[in-house]
């Protein structure tokens, strides 16, 4: 059985992992990163892409508030490339009491967030969309980050500091030796081949799965309750702020502008198995709903695709409290010490957070580990820029549409909708040396506009096939389970525009390439 | 609320969401079939569209190679505004870029007839020069082949001034435009005296200057609004007496049936809605007429043949071709139907030094066919498209009114 | 006046065939038809579920409210026939012959162009592709017919029409339609003996330089239908479209009906909304083409409400519940649903309303590979039946009021 040697072994490839393999490698650590799946596969890659300003903490979570406020600066001066600066508003809307304005502006005050009360006629002039009988409006330093070029940026530069990613490796079994955990057992998920790994450290970035992975080292009930929330993106920027329902946290009270689409989320519900979360119809029709309480004409606006993130609440187990509503948990959160916990050494759980404090969850995480082993090295995360985003400017909404000018003349347009060029597509495909479709669609956003793959696919499964050691029957394969994948975001939510997109794509891959009758 | 809305143009917008990228409103795009400079209609309207911040200039200058010939919005079968989307995001484009002279100079017909028609033989003269034509083309950015319009010297309206159309039971009013006000006096004499013989008295309201449709096409908005309103106003006095208006500039009419409405966010005006209810081509006017049994249609023969090309914004009116089943009722005309799809001249576009050529290559199909034919007329509804075919062919180019005018007796 | 909705292929073949009965007809329609984007082979049927090797006599086995068992078996047999004779196509409904997919399937189709013939069978292939082409591949393609036993290659040439890095089917069309093009493709590829060549399907805008390459490189060539725009639909929709023409019917686009005036059980006219303003139709027959979900003729609201667009017809087989289930390539709930007609094509209730191709309930074409031969022989059809009724009532006086096409409020 093949094995490796590192000094930190980090499980889960979603933000945190890749800010810890960010951070760990900048601090000379031997780094390998591992994942299940592709990178941000799991709940990083299943969020509305809001860059917190803080303000939906405030009120309930201020220790979880002051947190965004001082990571929302620190992101956009590291990974500028991956943010783009919206600016939010905080509305309250026809069915909110106003009176919660102003507890949520005196929330606003004493966690030094840079809130201001605006008139309704200046907030429906910046977002004509919004619904006009809104009674007050609050801007905040809202943005929205693009999580996959973000987990992207952090792997690359740790993979520039040495550190190996290794997606499509599960772990199976964490390995202890006396009282501390000595690495883990990888399957490789393409391959069924198993590997070793022996860590001088393990830290469990898995997040909503933490649990399990602590379970292979027989340690017992961690508190890490997933919090089953749905999402929908819509079709085109329906805002160009991102609009947050002002009052106590709500379902569907929140619509993120992220890149071309503009996200409504989302729900909270326990969820047994983080792995169990499909959408429900009633779901569906609730977030529908509420997306016509922020903009009106909601529902004949296009859906294209719904899915589900779990997120990873801690509850301290001290704390005792059984049926509690999941958004009621403080969303900071907190290093699990299982020397103190559980007697066994060499292994860190980060558990809770939330995406925009990424960076400060991995900072804590590896200081946590500095000190059990004992080693001085500081956090430099604050400062380091990870590749991508070394020229400091935010993301700004027409920067593909700016580039495709220049190469107009000299590159196919593979994905129309998102503007992918071809050269761009062949080089992610080699870079990633992924045969998954869905993983370049990760990595470039391939077929997540309004046609959601129906043109661009068959070309790409063509010039993947056309790319060295890729035969006919991996192609093909792929370009079935990439149909197979699109269609579980697509099934619950096709109603107008976006049914008759399916159908029209049913016709090219069924009617037209028959796929489903390739050998 | 009291937020102004243009409900309209959120409608044109929102369309994008429409878009299914089935690749029809590519097929039928006469500029990108010619050049890739332009990368489409569906590219350029509701997948751009989805990367534009809406208060902001649009990054992507290739946009402008639109021509706003409106075939894509024809030919969408989810309903798509492709082209006013375009338009939209055109005149953003333009006031982050700023607009050429001679772009405000095209977007001012009635201001150039004005200047021009004092002076007509120099102005004529100017014009036709052709050491002044390449100084134009360099300057200006005119191009030294391009068509341009000939003055009279004399107006359309000095001419209606001078009569008074005879009573009848059918009143209409005449909706000129520029073209037959200043350049093609002919073309609104024929329709007057034409619609005389059909049996209808007719008003040629006073004070007619620019429908707004080229300074839309260029991107200013505030200046084609302010045409647009002051057109409304001179015709609007016509819709609400219960007459019904009617034009030979298919562009003009189409700007104040539907485009002003759609493209500038001037739904809420009074004056353009009752004038928009109104409006009519001629020849759909008077094809309702004959479907109604109430057309003189005791033509004489006219033994020749013609070709007849149904210009973009004419079938953006959705009502078929008309002049064909009009042309239809003279015995022994002889009418080949061309079916190109643009001419290529659109409006003002073809008229550019740095789209010419795209123009040219545009309506060459067209050309090969009426050079083919070999016809006595070349016939169309639109007074730019006739310049520039008759330019392109050498063959005379005329209005179907001028046709049935002929037809009835009434001229050469 | 008989009004037909929609210009896909359903609406064209009604039409032409009404109108070179004699009839006067008009088409409204949003927009273009699906014609450009369907490879227009006639695929009468190709599953159900099973692969099916003779089209006509599966129908038997259909579902009861299937569109071919409401026609008949007969139907199908004319309307082949007069396709084949009127626009040139080889095959029949009786057998289906395998023609390779852009994927480099084999499926099933009855009815195919002449420049797609020599794609059945299983002689060896040589597949041309074109780099510039990003809508075809041609070593994918070959692959994957080698997987299935037949013998193949390609080759992907470096040409480029009208010096197009990216050009579509349509520019590749014209490149093929000049000389200079054309013939720098029939030097670049050298068969060998005994092997057919594939195209992708853009050997000309007509078809003719099909017939010149052909000739030229001395072996059969066949093109391979690809991603829309569809060349091979273009000519269809072309040629129907001027057989219309000249058989004096007209097309409007940008009319879309949005319902309809009624009198009883008959239709008297069509509401239709033009650019900003709404007129009417009257009409003495109506043939309801709009299409399916796909085409818009069917739309389903965010509250799972069905709707037929144009005339509000009631659409059936849409679950208050699940209407899809997970596994893409499955059978879905609603998967087969639309307006239900009787033998005649009538729904119920409506005594001069046809309903035509994809809008009827009771198929899933995509699935079945039935959707153009639904198209084609309900559009014939309905055409039948109405010149049927019409030669056997006395016709009414050609009075203005009754055949007025526009009118304005």
């Amino acid at each position: 059985m093949a094995s490796l040697e590192t000094d930190v072994l980090v499980i889960g490839g979603g933000a945190t992992g890749a800010g810890v393999a960010w951070d760990a490698s900048l601090r000379g650590f031997d780094v390998i990163l591992v994942d299940r799946a592709d990178l941000a596969e799991g709940t990083s890659g299943r969020f509305h892409g809001l860059l917190h300003s803080g303000g939906r903490y405030v009120v309930k979570d201020p220790v979880a508030a002051e947190e965004c406020v001082a990571e929302n600066v620190v992101l956009r001066r590291i990974v500028a490339d991956c943010i783009e600066d919206t600016g939010g508003l905080f509305v309250v809307t026809p069915d909110d009491d106003p009176a919660y304005g102003d507890a949520f502006m005196e929330g606003c005050r004493k966690t030094n967030l840079p809130a201001e009360e605006i008139g309704v006629d200046a907030a429906l002039r910046m977002e004509p969309r919004l619904n006009p009988g809104i009674k007050r409006a609050f801007t905040v330093p809202d943005g929205s980050i693009d999580v996959w070029k973000t987990v992207w940026s952090l792997a690359r530069g740790a993979q520039q500091h040495g550190a190996r990613i290794l997606t499509y490796h599960r772990v199976i079994d964490l390995h202890v030796e006396g009282d501390a955990v000595t690495g883990a057992r990888l399957r490789n998920e393409r391959t069924g081949e198993e590997l070793d790994v022996n860590a001088g450290f393990t830290l469990n970035a898995s997040g909503a799965w933490a649990a399990q992975i602590v379970k292979m080292a027989g340690i017992e009930g961690v508190g890490v309750i997933p919090g089953k929330g749905i999402m929908i993106a819509m079709n085109h920027r329906l805002v160009n702020t991102v609009i947050n329902r002002c009052t106590l946290p709500a379902d569907g009270d929140i619509l993120v502008p992220i890149r071309t689409v503009s996200v409504i989320g989302t729900t909270d519900e326990r969820a047994a198995d983080p792995d169990d979360i499909p959408p429900t119809q009633e779901e569906v029709d609730a977030m529908l709903d509420d997306g016509e309480r922020l903009v009106p004409g909601f529902r004949e606006a296009r859906a294209l695709r719904v899915w589900a993130g779990v997120r990873p609440l801690f509850q301290d187990e001290k704390a005792g409290a059984a049926e509690v509503d999941t958004r009621d948990v403080s969303r900071t959160h907190a290093v699990v010490d299982h020397v103190a916990r559980d007697g066994i050494g060499r292994l860190l759980t980060m558990s809770g957070g939330k995406l925009t404090t990424l960076r400060l969850m991995a900072q804590d995480l590896v200081d946590a580990m500095c000190r059990q082993l004992g080693e001085d090295r500081p956090c430099t995360t604050e400062e380091a820029i990870p590749p991508g985003n070394e020229d400091g400017e935010l993301y700004s909404i027409g920067s593909r549409l700016r580039a495709r000018e220049k190469t107009m003349q000299d590159e196919q347009l593979i994905c129309e909708c998102e503007l992918i060029g071809r050269s761009k597509l062949e080089e992610t495909m080699r870079r990633r040396e992924t045969t998954i479709l869905d993983d370049i669609r990760r990595s470039l956003r391939l077929g997540m506009g309004p046609c959601q793959g129906g043109f661009c696919i068959y070309r790409a499964t063509g010039i993947e096939h056309g790319l060295d050691g890729i035969d006919a029957a991996t192609a093909s394969d792929s370009l079935r389970d990439f149909l197979q994948e699109r269609w579980k975001g697509m099934w619950p939510i096709l109603y107008g525009d976006q049914l008759r997109q399916a159908r029209l794509d049913d016709w090219i891959f069924q009617g037209l390439l028959d796929v489903e009758h390739l050998p | 609320m009291t937020v102004e809305h243009d409900i309209l143009g959120d409608l044109m917008r929102g369309s994008l969401d429409h878009c299914i990228k089935c690749t029809i409103c590519e097929t039928a795009c006469p500029v990108s079939n010619a050049t890739p400079l332009f990368p489409g209609p569906k590219y350029v309207g509701p997948q751009a569209e989805r990367f534009r911040v809406s208060d902001e200039a649009s990054p992507d200058a290739s946009l402008d190679y639109c021509s706003g010939c409106g075939v894509c919005t024809q030919v969408c079968p989810q309903g798509v505004h492709i082209a006013e989307i375009n338009t939209q995001a055109r005149a953003k484009l333009r006031d982050r870029t700023g607009h050429k002279f001679r772009d405000r100079l095209l977007a001012r017909p009635d201001v150039l007839g004005r200047l021009a028609t004092p002076v007509a033989p120099l102005a004529n003269l100017t014009l036709r020069a052709k050491p002044l034509r390449a100084l134009g083309e360099k300057l200006v950015g005119l191009d030294r082949r391009a068509a341009l319009p000939a003055y009279p010297g004399r107006t359309l309206q000095g001419w209606a001034r001078k009569r008074t159309s005879p009573a009848a039971a059918r009143r209409v009013a005449y909706f000129h435009g520029c073209g037959a006000n200043w350049s093609e006096l002919q073309v609104g004499q024929k329709a007057v005296e034409l619609l005389e013989w059909l049996g209808c008295q007719v008003d040629v309201p006073r004070g007619q200057l620019c429908c707004g449709l080229p300074a839309q096409s260029n991107g200013m908005f505030d200046l084609a609004r302010k045409y647009t309103g002051r057109m409304a106003g001179v015709l609007a006095p016509s819709a609400r007496a219960g007459v019904d208006i009617v034009g030979t500039s298919p562009s003009c009419t189409l700007m104040l049936k539907r485009e002003a409405r759609e493209i500038l966010g001037m739904e809420g005006h009074g004056d353009l809605r009752a004038v928009s209810d109104r409006m009519y081509d001629i020849c759909e006017y008077l094809l309702a007429l004959h479907d109604r049994g109430e057309l003189r249609t005791d033509f004489q023969p006219l033994p020749i043949t013609v070709t007849y090309h149904a210009p973009c914004q004419q079938q953006g009116h959705g009502v078929g071709k008309p002049a064909l089943d009009l042309l239809a009722l003279v015995p022994e005309l002889q009418v080949i139907e061309n079916d190109a799809v643009c001419c290529g001249v659109a409006g003002t576009y073809g008229l550019k030094h740095e789209k010419y050529e795209i123009a040219m290559k545009v309506g060459s199909r067209l050309f090969q066919q009426i050079g083919d034919a070999a016809p006595e007329l070349a016939v169309c509804d639109t007074e730019t498209c006739r310049w520039h075919i008759a330019e392109a062919t050498g063959v005379p180019a005329v209005h179907p009114v001028e046709v049935l005018h002929r037809a009835a007796g009434l001229g050469a | 006046m008989i009004v037909v909705i929609g210009a896909g292929l359903a609406g064209l073949v009604a039409a032409v065939k009404l109108a070179e009965g004699g009839e006067r007809v008009v088409v409204l329609a949003k927009g273009v038809g699906a014609t450009h984007l369907s490879p227009c082979t006639i695929d009468v049927l190709g599953y159900a579920p099973d692969r099916v090797a003779r089209p006509l006599d599966a129908i038997a086995d259909l579902p009861a409210d299937h569109p071919y068992v409401r026609v008949g078996r007969d139907a199908i047999v004319s309307a082949a026939a007069w396709w084949r004779e009127s626009m040139g196509f080889v095959g029949s409904p009786e057998k289906n012959v395998l023609l390779p997919t852009a994927v480099g399937a084999l499926k099933p189709s009855a009815l195919v162009p002449e420049t797609m013939a020599a794609g059945a069978g299983s002689d060896p292939v040589c597949v041309v592709g074109f780099r510039a082409l990003k809508d075809f591949h041609a070593a994918l393609l070959a692959d994957n017919l080698v997987r299935a036993g037949i013998e193949a290659r390609s080759v992907e040439l470096d040409l480029r029409p009208e010096g197009r890095v990216d050009a579509n089917s349509l520019a590749f069309a014209r490149g093929f339609d000049d000389r200079v093009f054309r013939d720098a493709v029939v030097r670049a590829v050298s068969p060998r003996d005994g092997e057919r060549v594939a195209f992708p399907a853009v050997l000309g805008l007509d078809g003719s330089a099909w017939r010149d390459v052909q000739e030229r490189l001395g072996r059969p060539v066949f093109e391979v239908p690809t991603l829309p725009p569809s060349v091979p639909g273009m000519r269809v929709a072309k040629v129907l479209r001027e057989r219309l023409r000249r058989a004096g019917g007209r097309v409007l686009l940008n009319n879309v009906v949005v319902g309809a005036e009624r009198a009883g059980e008959r239709v008297t006219a069509l509401r239709v909304r033009v650019g900003l303003r709404e007129v009417t139709y009257a009409a003495d027959w109506v043939v309801l083409a709009t299409g399916g979900f796909a085409s818009g003729g069917l739309e389903l609201d965010s509250r799972w409400q069905p709707h037929e667009v144009a005339l509000g017809l009631p659409v059936t087989g849409v679950p208050a519940e699940q209407r899809f289930v997970p596994e893409y390539f499955a059978e879905h709930p609603m998967g087969r649903a639309g307006v239900v007609v009787g033998r005649d094509l009538r729904p119920e209730g409506l005594a001069n309303v046809l309903v035509v191709g994809a809008t009827l309930a009771g198929a899933q074409p995509w699935k079945e590979k039935s959707g153009d031969g639904i198209s084609l022989a309900t559009g014939h059809r309905a055409a039948e039946l109405i010149l049927g009724a019409r030669a056997t009532t006395a016709p009414a006086p050609d009075a203005p009021t009754e055949s007025s096409p526009a009118e304005a409020r």
